[in-house]
């Protein structure tokens, strides 16, 4: 993988375009800073004159030396409105357009893609490596210019005004406080890091603890629970106070250092004055200066710095754009103008699937033939890991298997626009995954069609509802129809999850309807109404029933059984109990198990 | 929809938070002391350092000799080795001892909440009590290791410069001063206005991160249902939205920052113009004149800093406020003062007219007596709500009675030694948690006196060996609760395993009402069997072949007990257990 991206990262996705967006913002900001810079090196030398005048006896009104400093101080304020208002708001433009475009992209990858990546990863490079790179583009612009420019000017000013040996005297030690602020900005990321792990490690511990506290007092291990407590705080005592260390150290050393500076200007620049080398006025000047060196040399650091950070960051986040989405429309051409009239009928026909899984070695579909007819209800046995989920995957396209292996109404599946197949096949997840959005929205979520644009689809909702056997719950709820789901809203209990992924699904109508384990937190007596209503409304159209029920699967005209991958049994319901293989051992099982409930 | 605006939370505490804050440092007071002077030596030199190379420009005028440089440098040296001195020492001490209130306190909290009865838990969220012990408690390190000292250093630097500024020529001073009380408006304005956009940026970025997070979970059905066009709307606009606010936020520091700054640059104007007709009237020195241009110039920052620092310590106050709150919530079990060690716990349990709530009159309970001799098997049935996992709560100790008594083989469990009581129950729940660790430590707890040999041979009693056995590790195996794989029927084994390796002599069981897989409820319901034997042993249960193993079902209804007996006595009686078992046959047999 590391090879493939190494090939294509030259090419493939640069920061360039973002940059030339605002290519008119950064020419403005930049001219300002430099306009800035030069009207802050006039301050000191007007009140340098000033004290020389005063010293002479030569100044008389100094009025036009204040209206020079206030000409420069206006200018600077205006100055840094400017450069901020310019690039820091042009990074901002660039953090935006980056983001969206990185979420865009997101969109287009496939299940491969999300299957070997943790989420919390993901949201890191919208945080921490944005920013990281936001502030290269904002921020560190201006104290890399700082650094270089700033340096540059005041070192021209304070040679050209002052004196060449002294400002190589006192810049001398100034040119270690660069040095040392790139070394203590690398030092103190590492160690922020670490601080920040401990910190999140102790976080988790009392997570954990607090969720799992009951246990804890049960088994009254109350003490030993606050030993571990105590290791975790403990060491994010100390991983603080590493980092301390070093802050307690570089700003006294940043300040002794500018001391040296202005001991050394002391020692050799009050000789000069001595011996009438430089005026006083030029002495306090130079003074002056060497305080403005100060930040363009902690802006060298800072920004070189800045700049390392946001390289990797950038690496990150474009290797988010080099991945190549690999579900994709084959003739995406064509599905524009046929894709209205494009329809599945529901026949599905499964020749010889054999299916690993890109990262996987053993495959977890091996050999399935299996052939559904349009309207028909096709019930499939398994237990977990027989490889029924992927089925379900492969029939959405969330994966691609072999050229051919799965036909859809005779064609081959991947000759289908992916528009077609996600209109035309309903599917309810075994996760039942709800969004933090009302009821309504959620089960209106596979339609085109907004809430907001047709209000008479509510009536297909409730309509839907009722059908997944949650329109009561609904009802129970304070917003009714309008309650929203999640953290903010009702905590739905997972059967009410799923039925109201059921009604997501029921509402599309659509030509294949497959349901994953769909019924496995849903009581019996619900889930018989809700298989009546599957029945009744489903009649004509496809629809793919996996459970491990019994109960669920013996209504269907044909229930195929799925074990470690391979198909073993298919038949009715009536054939595979006559047949006696495992759909009969497990179907007696469950039977004894009633009739044992029911003794007596 | 505001998480973060913080009226919500005052109400809880109304004592003086940071007096209480302060009574914290007591065991370091000689450390702080210490801290103290060495600011305000720090601050000495800081003022000093101007006024040196001031006289020095002065004397260059007078004498005109080297050793008056020599003489200043050396001061100059001097001052500066200590200042590097005085800060590390300073800023360490600061650090360390603050971290060490922080342990503390954190510690104390921890503590506290460890103590804090069941009822608080099933009111809090555990998010919020996590937020307490952890971002709560490290926002008031800012405070002792930051904020209070700093707060003091620029107040006496304020000060220390007002005061040398009034000796030295305190018309020149007072002219000086003109701009400040504009800048310490502004300055409080920017604070509010600061405050309040960077809230909304907060607020936005909180939203967008929600949003993508959910999202990129939710991507594959997003993606199946064809919705990304849609959702690539909703982000844009939540992106659009926080753009915005990053972009008030700049324009607040873009216009803020310059204006405090030409302010500055006015004020040293304004000493540069006085001052320089005062030099020419000889009424004060050249130095003086660089001594005031170099102060104007340092009461800008200390200022700013003030307010920043009056911010930040207003919302440390807030965390203290949040955390003592917890701090004073006094709902805990207490230990008897001189609690009851029994030499053996047999298991004889006595409810007698327990009356129970768990707030205020809304009794859960009511005049519920039984008795439960030791080794025998009691169920609990009844319709939700009817009180039967109080009573299991209650056995353990983990909410007191309002009324009435329970007694643990003839003595009042509110006698008897806390910790004796819960170890004799193995209390298993409808929901196994799971540690982060292994399969192995997760059997054990953290007790370590259970030896690996227990460990396996518990599962192996419990039926869960096999299972696990199978794992790529089998015991070694790490688990976590959030990634935990196993199958609702392998929580309840492992959990089976737990309470096994525990020897407990009673069994408190709320059974999970959970669809299991056939195959592995016949192992739950051997095991449990072999986990029974020998023990009292007291379930809430919904299946009947649980129930009709049971030596005495006892009926509860809305908070009483109704009837009890055998399930065949009961069945004859043809009350409310008659139509329990009729609903309960209905929702089992398929049709």
């Amino acid at each position: 993988m590391t090879d493939r991206n190494n090939t294509t990262k030259q090419n493939s996705f640069s920061l360039a375009p973002y940059l030339l967006q605002y290519k008119w913002h950064y020419a403005a900001g930049i001219a300002v800073l430099l306009l800035v810079d030069l009207a802050s090196l006039y301050i000191p030398q007007f009140t340098g004159e000033i004290i020389d005048g005063l010293t002479d006896g030569t100044l008389t009104d100094a009025g036009a030396l204040l209206a020079g400093i206030f000409a420069a101080g206006l200018t600077m304020t205006l100055g840094r409105f400017g450069w901020r208002f310019f690039i820091v708001g042009a990074s901002r433009g660039i953090e935006y357009r980056l983001r969206n475009d990185m979420f865009a992209h997101l969109e287009t990858l496939s299940a491969r893609y999300y299957n070997s990546r943790k989420t919390g990863d993901l949201m890191a490079h919208f945080t921490n490596d944005l920013q990281a790179v936001r502030q290269a583009c904002g921020m560190a612009v201006i104290t890399a210019f700082d650094a270089v420019i700033m340096t540059l000017m005041v070192l021209v000013k304070m040679i050209l005004y002052v004196s060449f040996r002294l400002t190589v005297f006192a810049f001398i030690p100034l040119t270690l406080v660069a040095v040392s602020c790139y070394f203590f900005g690398i030092e103190s990321k590492k160690r922020h890091l670490k601080r920040q792990q401990a910190f999140s490690d102790l976080s988790d511990k009392v997570q954990e603890s607090f969720a799992g506290i009951r246990v804890l007092k049960a088994f009254v291990q109350e003490e030993k629970d606050l030993a571990s407590f105590d290791r975790a705080s403990r060491n994010s005592m100390e991983k603080t106070l590493s980092a301390v260390k070093l802050w307690a150290v570089v700003n006294p050393f940043l300040d002794a250092v500018t001391g040296v500076s202005l001991l050394l200007t002391l020692v050799f620049g009050g000789r000069m004055v001595l011996d009438g080398q430089i005026s006083i006025g030029q002495f306090v000047a130079f003074n002056s200066y060497i305080g403005m060196l100060v930040w363009p040399m902690i802006a060298c650091g800072d920004s070189i710095n800045a700049f390392t950070q946001a390289a990797a960051a950038f690496r990150r986040i474009a290797m988010i754009f080099q991945e190549k989405p690999d579900i994709i429309d084959l003739c995406p051409a064509p599905a524009q103008e046929g894709e209205a009239g494009m329809r599945l009928t529901g026949g599905i026909d499964i020749k010889d699937l054999t299916f690993t899984y890109p990262d996987g070695i053993t495959p977890v579909l091996s050999h399935v033939s299996l052939r559904v007819e349009p309207g028909e209800m096709l019930g499939i046995l398994a237990r977990t890991g027989s490889g029924k989920s992927t089925l379900a995957d492969l029939l959405l396209r969330v994966y691609d298997c072999e050229k051919g292996a799965i036909l859809l109404d005779g064609a081959p599946i991947d000759e289908y626009p992916l528009a077609v197949l996600h209109r035309d096949i309903a599917y309810v997840p075994q996760d039942n995954f709800l969004f933090s959005d009302t009821l309504e929205e959620n089960i209106a979520f596979g339609l085109e069609e907004r809430i907001a644009d047709h209000p008479d689809l509510r009536e297909r909702i409730v309509q839907a509802a009722k059908d997944a056997c949650i329109h009561d719950n609904i009802m129970e709820f304070p917003e009714g129809y309008r309650t929203l789901v999640g953290e903010r809203g009702v905590t739905l209990s997972g059967g009410q999850k799923q039925r109201s992924a059921i009604a997501r699904a029921l509402l599309k109508d659509a030509a294949v309807l497959i349901l994953d384990d769909s019924l496995s937190a849903v009581d019996t007596d619900t889930e018989e109404q809700i298989l009546n209503n599957l029945l009744r409304i489903r009649k004509g159209k496809t629809t793919i029933l996996i459970a491990h029920r019994i109960s669920t699967l013996q209504q269907a005209d044909h229930i195929a059984v799925l074990e470690e991958g391979k198909l073993t049994e298919y038949g009715t319901h009536r054939e595979l109990l006559e047949a006696g293989g495992f759909y009969a051992r497990i179907c007696e099982k469950q039977r004894l198990e009633q009739e044992l409930a029911d003794a007596d | 929809m505001n998480k973060l605006t913080e009226d919500t939370t005052q109400s809880h505490y109304n004592g003086n938070a940071l007096f209480r804050l302060l009574s914290y440092m007591k065991p370091y007071l000689g450390w702080f002391f210490l801290c103290l002077v060495l600011i305000l030596a720090l601050t000495g030199f800081d003022l000093y350092r101007p006024m040196l190379i001031g006289d020095a420009i002065d004397l260059f005028e007078a004498e005109g000799n080297y050793s008056v440089i020599t003489d200043t440098a050396v001061k100059y040296s001097i001052v500066l080795l200590l200042s590097v001195i005085f800060n590390i020492s300073q800023t360490w001490l600061l650090q360390k001892t603050g971290q060490r209130i922080i342990f503390t306190i954190r510690r104390e909290l921890y503590v506290h909440i460890q103590s804090l009865s069941s009822r608080y838990f099933d009111l809090t969220p555990v998010g919020k009590l996590v937020t307490r012990v952890t971002n709560d408690v490290e926002a008031l390190n800012e405070m002792y290791s930051g904020i209070l000292v700093r707060l003091f250093r620029n107040i006496v630097k304020i000060a220390g410069l007002a005061a040398i500024m009034l000796l030295l020529d305190w018309q020149l001073a007072l002219i000086s001063f003109l701009l400040l009380p504009v800048v310490c408006v502004l300055t409080v304005v920017f604070r509010q206005i600061a405050r309040k956009t960077y809230r909304l940026s907060r607020t936005r970025l909180t939203d967008l991160n929600t949003f993508l997070s959910e999202n990129i979970s939710g991507m594959r059905i997003i993606q199946i249902f064809g919705r990304e066009k849609r959702k690539f709307e909703e982000f844009d606009d939540k992106s659009r939205k926080l753009y915005q606010a990053y972009y008030r936020e700049m324009m607040v520091f873009a216009v803020f920052r310059p204006i405090i700054y030409l302010l500055s640059v006015i004020s040293l104007m304004i000493v540069l113009g006085v001052g320089s007709r005062e030099v020419l009237d000889s009424a004060i020195s050249i130095g003086t004149l660089y001594i005031f241009a170099q102060y104007i110039q340092s009461f800008f920052d200390p200022i700013q800093e003030l307010a920043e620092q009056f911010s930040t310590l207003q919302s440390s106050l807030a965390s203290a406020e949040k955390i003592f709150a917890v701090l004073d919530e006094d709902s805990c079990v207490r230990e008897a003062e001189e609690p009851v060690l029994l030499p053996r716990i047999l298991g004889r349990i006595e409810f007698s007219h327990v009356w129970f709530a768990y707030d205020g009159e809304n009794y859960v309970l009511r005049d519920v007596s039984f008795l439960i001799e030791p080794g025998r098997r009691v169920a609990f049935v009844g319709a939700t709500g009817a009180g039967k996992t109080s009573i299991l709560n209650l056995i353990g100790r983990y909410y007191d009675i309002q009324k009435g008594s329970i007694t643990i083989d003839g003595v009042d469990i509110r006698l008897l030694d806390k910790k004796q009581l819960r170890s004799a129950i193995g209390q298993m729940q409808q929901d196994v948690f799971i540690f982060e660790g292994t399969v192995e430590s997760n059997i054990r707890l953290y007790d370590s006196e259970i030896t690996r040999e227990e460990v396996k041979a518990a599962a192996e009693y419990v039926n869960a060996s096999a299972f696990i056995e199978r794992l790529p590790h089998g015991y070694e195996e790490p688990v976590s609760e959030r990634g935990a794989s196993f199958s609702a029927g392998e929580r309840q084994l492992l959990s089976f395993a737990r309470t096994l390796a525990h020897k407990p002599s009673i069994l408190v069981m709320d059974e999970a009402t959970a669809n299991i897989d056939t195959e592995t409820e016949l192992l739950i319901q051997q095991a449990l069997e072999k986990l029974m034997e020998g023990r009292t042993t007291i379930m809430v249960a919904h299946r009947l072949s649980t129930i009709q193993h049971a030596d005495c079902i006892m009926v509860m209804h809305k908070g009483k007990i109704r009837e009890q007996g055998t399930h065949q006595e009961l069945l004859a009686r043809g009350g409310i257990y008659k139509k329990l078992y009729e609903l309960q046959i209905r929702h089992e047999t398929p049709t």
